[in-house]
């Protein structure tokens, strides 16, 4: 891989300037083929077990979908047992409307989530949320921007039930307490995202999914729900028909498993970005570990896409520790240029999100970029891996100041989270351009669902990251948030009213699917060494950490992973 | 070169002492010295406030409040980690204030503390925001939710103004709850309305 121009002597060139020319490059679908992390073909493995198998997936994803269970029935003896209407799985945006909803239609609701409640990629959100509100703008332009954007490639019931049910979702924020930027006469305001037809993105600051998530959290804590936090759910449970009757759900406070028994269950788990795919540093929260994947996955739900993901064009490549962390592209939206080590616009800027990842992929790979090395001429760690990962040196410039020079005062306004941001990194964004690289930031793919949120295996419903299907193999800006409330709620709905008609009656509920997945797996001659789902990255050495509040070097027993 | 940023800095986590390089955030150095952890982590981007820490700098008396995902290590520091708090122990359903003629009245009820406040500065100094978290529960308390809210535009819910309180009030519910009012009552965009009017009536279908 070329290096790069060093950081200080490109820093040296850089002038803020208000206008620059579009570039009259279009290189089309090939700059895909070429520079987009999907497009390696080797990255991938088809599936041998399972509902999906003969599908492409990550190589990565494939091995926790294909490892083993982290339990079996000699877990289980004596553990306390729960039951419930409904248990949420997760308790990011999605799983907090679809908590919120099953328990007004009067389900009992136990949510379950990893971490704390609201700890998920919701409340990183930051660009905003799409609703056709505008007066020159319709769902029908919404619902064929999303389906432009997906490649076309995409379930296209449920993007129109998205779309239809956008400006209602926006009402419902609102009266959950979600404050939206509002212009002099109290309208909401709108601005565009990248491959969008109009302005339709509404917005708080740059601060989207945090207000939307102290909201619902609040909402969900003021409310019936059990919640139950530092609680993962390990597998599901089935019945004899094969249906989901439930899941285990550890507890890392007290390290015992409970068996919580179901009528329906929603997974609204997330996504995959702390497994850092091919490399790459992630926007994403650190429990996004692709948990809910492999527990529907093994209760034989299927799945779709698994081969596409997302890279958010502007992740932060420099200083290393905050290598990943988002700038939304609310910031493009507003005008803000990329621009490579010599000061040269490379792409329209707001283009779908993969052809801009792909673009500044290949300024860098072309030795265009700007590389923040030690500044020594000290070669790349990880030179000739291209293209995709980097050594997460080399990037391009976000050019924000030239925003600020076309309209004085916008940073400080409207996103004040850049400007803390920009504090972190010891620079002024209003004066001098953040270094960008892209950042693994979104799953495309995940379980099939219909309209209702239903996934293939009765009583599961799935709902938010988690699904695939709603955007194809590129998501907008602002169809994520809309995403997971508009089938978060559809879910939870759903499931109360499944609940509501479930017949009485004994029923066995077992674990008797991982024993008919194990048996596979053995037949396949897969190793049964790798345990999943995952809970945490490898990093955070949980499978050695047996004192969750403390600290210790080496662990006598691991916990589950025994 | 001094601002080598693989340099390694000596300091001290809950007790221990460890190195890591000086580009690390308290959590990475952690993990880079072969400590598990895994509570008191979440978005590793400032937005969440899981990780609260507690620090105390070389060669200073002083303790201060921070983030352990933002904060970059230093020589000498000594650092320790709040365990998260339990969630609020007020409730209150934004549906059952029947107008925003009531609102005022019900906060009283439902934070019947807020107006005990005692002007200590302790939640304000505690906030790894700079938000002037005193000031906002002051204006809540008087009825101006929409000034209060407008305070904590930032504020990633850590919970350690209300720590910091000896009056037990919970200053993080309160701004929140005026933000949710504000929005529960008073926003209703005239775009957003139509739109929904025009859909009600059964225009604007999508064609797949």
């Amino acid at each position: 891989m070329a290096k790069g121009i060093p950081y200080n002597i490109a820093l040296k060139h850089y002038r803020a300037q208000a206008e620059r020319p579009m570039p009259q490059t279009d290189f089309g679908e090939e700059l895909l083929r070429q520079y987009h992390p999907d497009y390696l073909r080797e990255r991938c493995v088809d599936l041998t077990v399972g509902p999906n198998a003969g599908d492409p997936c990550h190589r990565q994803l494939a091995e926790v979908l294909q490892g083993d269970a982290r339990i079996d029935e000699a877990d289980l003896a004596g553990s306390p047992e729960v039951e419930t209407d409904v248990l949420v799985i997760g308790g990011g945006g999605a799983g907090c409307a679809a908590a919120l909803e099953a328990s007004l239609a009067g389900a009992k609701v136990i949510l379950a989530t990893k971490l704390r409640l609201g700890d998920s990629n919701t409340v990183m959100a930051e660009g905003g949320i799409q609703a056709s509100v505008e007066k020159d703008d319709t769902p029908q332009q919404h619902y064929e921007d999303t389906v432009k954007g997906a490649h076309g490639e995409l379930d296209r019931s449920l993007a129109a039930q998205m779309v239809m049910d956008a400006p209602e979702v926006i009402r419902w924020l609102i009266q959950q307490g979600m404050q939206f930027e509002l212009d002099q006469y109290g309208d909401l305001m709108t601005r565009r995202a990248g491959g969008t037809s109009a302005p339709r993105v509404l917005y708080f600051r740059d601060y989207t999914g945090l207000e939307m998530m102290r909201v619902l959290r609040e909402a969900v804590f003021n409310s019936n729900i059990e919640v139950w936090d530092y609680s993962p759910a390990v597998e599901l449970l089935s019945d004899e028909s094969g249906h989901c009757a439930g899941a285990v759900v550890s507890s890392l406070k007290d390290y015992k498993y409970i068996l919580v028994k179901a009528r329906s269950v929603i997974i609204a788990t997330g996504g995959i970005g702390r497994m850092h795919l091919n490399d790459f540093p992630t926007s994403n929260h650190f429990g996004a570990t692709g948990d809910g994947l492999v527990l529907a996955y093994r209760a034989g739900a299927r799945l779709r896409d698994l081969d596409i993901f997302q890279y958010h064009p502007s992740g932060l490549a420099y200083p290393p520790h905050l290598a990943g962390t988002l700038i939304t592209e609310g910031v493009r939206s507003a005008g803000a240029y990329l621009l490579n080590a010599a000061g040269e616009r490379f792409i329209d800027e707001l283009k779908p999100r993969d052809y801009v990842a792909a673009a500044i992929i290949r300024e860098c790979a072309e030795g265009r970029g700007v590389y923040a090395g030690d500044g020594q001429g000290r070669p790349s760690v990880a030179g000739g891996r291209t293209p995709g990962a980097t050594d997460g040196k080399c990037g391009v410039w976000l050019d924000t100041p030239s925003i600020e020079l076309r309209q004085p005062g916008i940073i400080e306004k409207r996103f004040p989270k850049l400007l803390h941001l920009g504090t972190k990194c010891g620079i002024d964004p209003r004066k001098q351009p953040p270094l960008i690289y892209p950042t693994l930031h979104y799953q495309n793919g995940g379980a099939i669902i219909d309209r209702e949120a239903a996934s293939t295996v009765p009583g599961l419903f799935c709902a938010g990251e988690v699904c695939g299907g709603v955007h194809g193999r590129n998501r907008l800006m602002g169809n994520s948030l809309l995403d997971i409330i508009v089938f978060g709620r559809r879910a939870g709905q759903a499931a109360a009213k499944r609940a509501h008609g479930f017949g009485r009656g004994p029923k066995k509920i077992t674990i008797e699917h991982l024993r008919n997945f194990r048996r596979e797996l053995m037949l396949a001659n897969m190793p049964l060494a790798r345990k999943s789902p995952l809970l945490f990255p490898a990093y955070a050495k949980f499978d050695v950490d047996s004192d969750y509040d403390g600290l210790r070097k080496t662990a006598a027993a691991g916990f589950i992973n025994d | 070169m001094s601002n080598d940023p693989e340099k390694l800095i000596s300091l001290r986590i809950n007790g221990k002492d460890i190195s890591a390089p000086r580009s690390h955030s308290v959590i990475q150095a952690l993990w880079y010295a072969g400590y598990p952890r895994v509570k008191g982590v979440g978005c590793l981007q400032g937005v969440c406030g899981s990780c609260r820490v507690l620090v105390r700098r070389a060669g200073s008396n002083k303790v201060t409040t921070e983030l352990g995902c933002e904060l970059l290590i230093e020589e000498g520091m000594d650092v320790h980690f709040l365990i998260y708090p339990t969630p609020p122990h007020q409730s209150y359903r934004l549906e059952e204030i029947r107008s925003s003629w009531e609102v005022q009245a019900k906060f009283h009820e439902i934070f019947p503390e807020a107006e005990h406040c005692r002007h200590c500065a302790g939640c304000t100094s505690t906030c790894p925001k700079g938000i002037d978290v005193e000031r906002g529960v002051e204006l809540a308390s008087k009825g101006r939710f929409s000034e209060a809210g407008e305070l904590f535009v930032e504020c990633v819910m850590c919970n350690l103004c209300q720590t910091a309180c000896p009056e037990m009030i919970a200053p993080n519910h309160v701004a929140l709850f005026s933000r949710r009012v504000t929005a529960y009552f008073h926003i209703r965009p005239s775009n957003l309305i139509n739109r929904l009017e025009l859909m009600r009536k059964g225009g604007l279908k999508v064609i797949e």
